[in-house]
This record gives structure tokens, C-alpha cells and sequence, in this order.
């Protein structure tokens, strides 16, 4: 436990795959790594969503491109990633509260919990938001 | 090991970093209200989306008016509304843009998710690019790029009915 302690300490300035592994080898770090690693990846998603995004809404200088633009993402598969796309958004923004009042408070002991709940809050709102938004798809027709 | 810690924070601009870590935290504020109500508006049963049946009298009519909609629709470019769906449709969008209050909210998204994005994007090249000079050209392109989305996104909203 100890040496543990004492390797990802020692690697914690270099982010690599190395650091990585001594990192996720110690369990007591795992919860704060795996959330780490999940804000990073859904904050550079989000980004490369923006982009697209931009992008696709020059559209709006032309109704009938615009009206094309946006049905192009009411393809059932699009509405699948839409659901994912909350879910990180929820994600990403519930963590970076729990960061902020992390960083805000200094009650590290508090982190295990505070994870927790921010998990339990981006289920919910995926959920209530991800069944709403594919439920003309996919609940709709299965109802008698 | 600490003296190697040292070292590489008196080499970093600290004063920089500390700026860029204070305004990740204030637009990443920004975001969370600004955000929320950009799902709330384009995903949620509300009065600024078309329900099933208006969009598909609007089809109907958009169809009869314009070649350009009725090749669309021909080709399936454009589909109707199925029962229950809320719908993001142009007029709908024109309609909460004349009003500038809107389109001020839509660039205020733009800034915020722009600056604050990359400054995420340039806090995770500090981690895995080591090569200084090669990490400080990557991040004046990302930047650069950021600048001219913002200017794109900006021009996209404003121009909505301005003609
Ligand atoms: C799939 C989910 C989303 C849909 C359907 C959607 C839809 C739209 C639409 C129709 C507009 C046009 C302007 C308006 O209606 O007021 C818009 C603008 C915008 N959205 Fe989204 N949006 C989504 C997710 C996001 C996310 C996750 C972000 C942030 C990363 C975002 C950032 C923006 C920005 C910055 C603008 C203004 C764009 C500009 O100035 O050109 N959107 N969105
Ligand atoms: C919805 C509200 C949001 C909140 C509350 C929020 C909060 C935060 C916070 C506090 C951080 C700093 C994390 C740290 O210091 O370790 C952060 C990082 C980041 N955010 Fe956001 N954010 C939000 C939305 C977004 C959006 C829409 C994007 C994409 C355009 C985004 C992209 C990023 C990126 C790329 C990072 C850097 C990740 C890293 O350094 O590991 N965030 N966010």
C-alpha cells in the first residue's frame, strides 16, 4: 500500500500510460483515477462535438439546408448517440461541480461519496433525459 | 524528486496557468446554466419546438411551396414527425432568434463552450505533448481554429432573418 503510495506520488506531475497503470494498481486511487479520466475524455468528446456542431449549423443561412441538417439527426442511430451525448454532458457537468467544490472546501474525505453521487445523478438524468428523447423511436412502437 | 517538481513549475508560466484554471471554473459555471437551458430548448417538450402534427403541416406546406422541399421530401431527405416527437424546425428557430435577447444567449453558449473547451484542450496537451515547442504550436492552432468557430458561430446566429 505504502509503495504504492509512493509510485503514483512519484509519476503524478507525467500523465502517461505508465503513470496510468501504477496509478489504477493502487485501489485507493482508483475511484478519484477513473473519475479523472472520465471528465477528461467526455470534456475533449464535448469538444470535438462543438466543432462538428459549428459546422453543421452554417446551415442556418439556408431553411431548406437547415431543415435537411436537422433531420439527419432524427435517424434512430442519432438518437442513440444523442442519449450518449447527454449522458456525457451530464456527466462532465455534475463531476466538474464536485470538483469545484473539492477544490472549494479542501473535504477530500468526503471524494468517495461525492463520486458516488454524482454518479447517481448523471443515471437519472440520462435516463429521464435519454428515455425522452428516444421514445418516439423506440418505446412508442412497442406500446400496444 | 520534490526539486524536479520545483523545477518544472518555476519553467511554466504559473501566473498563466493559475488564470486559465480560474476561468475553466468560471465558464465551466456559465455552462452549466447556459447548457441546461440549450437541452431544455432543443430536446424538451416545450413551445419552441414544432409537436408532430404542427411539423407535419409544415412539411405539407414547406412541399408545396419550394422544388428545393419537395425534392427533399421525395428523397427522404426529409421525413415526417412520428407520433410524440418534438421537432427542431427552421421557422420555430427563426421565430426565437428575431428576438435579440436569444441570439445573445446563442453567442454567449458559443464563448463559453468555445474558451471553455479549449482551455481543457490545452491543459491535456500540457500532459501528453513534452516537447515544449511542439505542444506551443499546437496550442496557437488550436486557438487560432477556436477563433475563427467563434467568429463562424457568430456570423451563423446573427444572420438568422437579417435578410
Ligand atoms: C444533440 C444535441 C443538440 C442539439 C439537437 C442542438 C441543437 C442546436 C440548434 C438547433 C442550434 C441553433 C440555434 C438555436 O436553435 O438557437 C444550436 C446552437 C448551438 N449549440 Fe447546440 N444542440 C445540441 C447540443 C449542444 C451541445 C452539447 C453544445 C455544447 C458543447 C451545443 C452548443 C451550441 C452552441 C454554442 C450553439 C450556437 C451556435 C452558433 O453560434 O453557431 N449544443 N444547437
Ligand atoms: C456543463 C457544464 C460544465 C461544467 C460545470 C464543467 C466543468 C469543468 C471543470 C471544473 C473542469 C476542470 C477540471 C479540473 O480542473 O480538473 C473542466 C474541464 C474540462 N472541460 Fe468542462 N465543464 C462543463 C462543460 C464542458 C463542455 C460543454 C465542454 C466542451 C466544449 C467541456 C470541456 C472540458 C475539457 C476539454 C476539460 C479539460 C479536461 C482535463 O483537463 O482533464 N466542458 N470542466
Amino acid at each position: 500500500m505504502q509503495e504504492n503510495i509512493e509510485r503514483s506520488g512519484q509519476s503524478r506531475n507525467r500523465p502517461s500510460f505508465r503513470t496510468f497503470l501504477f496509478t489504477a494498481s493502487s485501489y485507493r486511487k482508483l475511484a478519484g483515477m477513473s473519475a479523472w479520466l472520465l471528465h477528461r475524455f467526455t470534456g475533449l468528446a464535448l469538444v470535438a462535438y462543438l466543432v462538428l456542431h459549428i459546422m453543421g449549423l452554417r446551415s442556418l443561412a439556408d431553411p431548406a439546408a437547415f431543415e435537411i441538417y436537422v433531420t439527419t439527426y432524427r435517424n434512430p442511430l442519432f438518437k442513440i448517440a444523442e442519449a450518449i451525448l447527454l449522458g456525457s454532458v451530464a456527466f462532465h457537468a455534475f463531476n466538474g461541480v464536485r470538483i469545484m467544490i473539492q477544490d472549494a472546501f479542501y473535504r477530500s474525505e468526503r471524494q468517495r461519496q461525492l463520486f458516488y453521487g454524482v454518479l447517481v445523478l448523471t443515471f437519472v438524468v440520462t435516463l429521464v433525459g435519454g428515455l425522452s428523447i428516444i421514445f418516439p423511436y423506440f418505446i412508442a412502437p412497442m406500446l400496444p | 524528486m520534490s526539486s524536479q517538481n520545483e523545477n518544472q513549475e518555476v519553467r511554466s508560466p504559473v501566473r498563466f496557468k493559475a488564470f486559465g484554471w480560474l476561468m475553466q471554473r468560471i465558464t465551466g459555471v456559465g455552462l452549466l446554466l447556459f447548457l441546461g437551458l440549450h437541452f431544455w430548448l432543443q430536446h424538451m417538450p416545450n413551445g419552441f419546438l414544432a409537436t408532430a402534427e404542427e411539423y407535419n403541416s409544415i412539411l405539407r406546406e414547406l412541399g408545396s411551396t419550394g422544388q428545393e422541399f419537395a425534392d427533399a421530401i421525395a428523397e427522404g431527405a426529409l421525413k415526417e414527425a412520428l407520433p410524440g416527437e418534438h421537432v427542431i424546425t427552421y421557422s420555430k428557430v427563426l421565430e426565437r432568434l428575431q428576438t435579440p435577447l436569444w441570439k445573445m444567449i446563442d453567442v454567449m453558449l458559443l464563448f463559453l463552450a468555445l474558451s471553455h473547451g479549449m482551455l481543457g484542450v490545452s491543459r491535456s496537451l500540457g500532459d501528453y505533448m513534452h516537447n515544449e515547442r511542439l505542444r506551443k504550436i499546437a496550442v496557437a492552432a488550436g486557438w487560432t481554429v477556436s477563433v475563427l468557430l467563434a467568429w463562424q458561430g457568430t456570423m451563423a446566429v446573427m444572420s438568422v432573418g437579417m435578410n
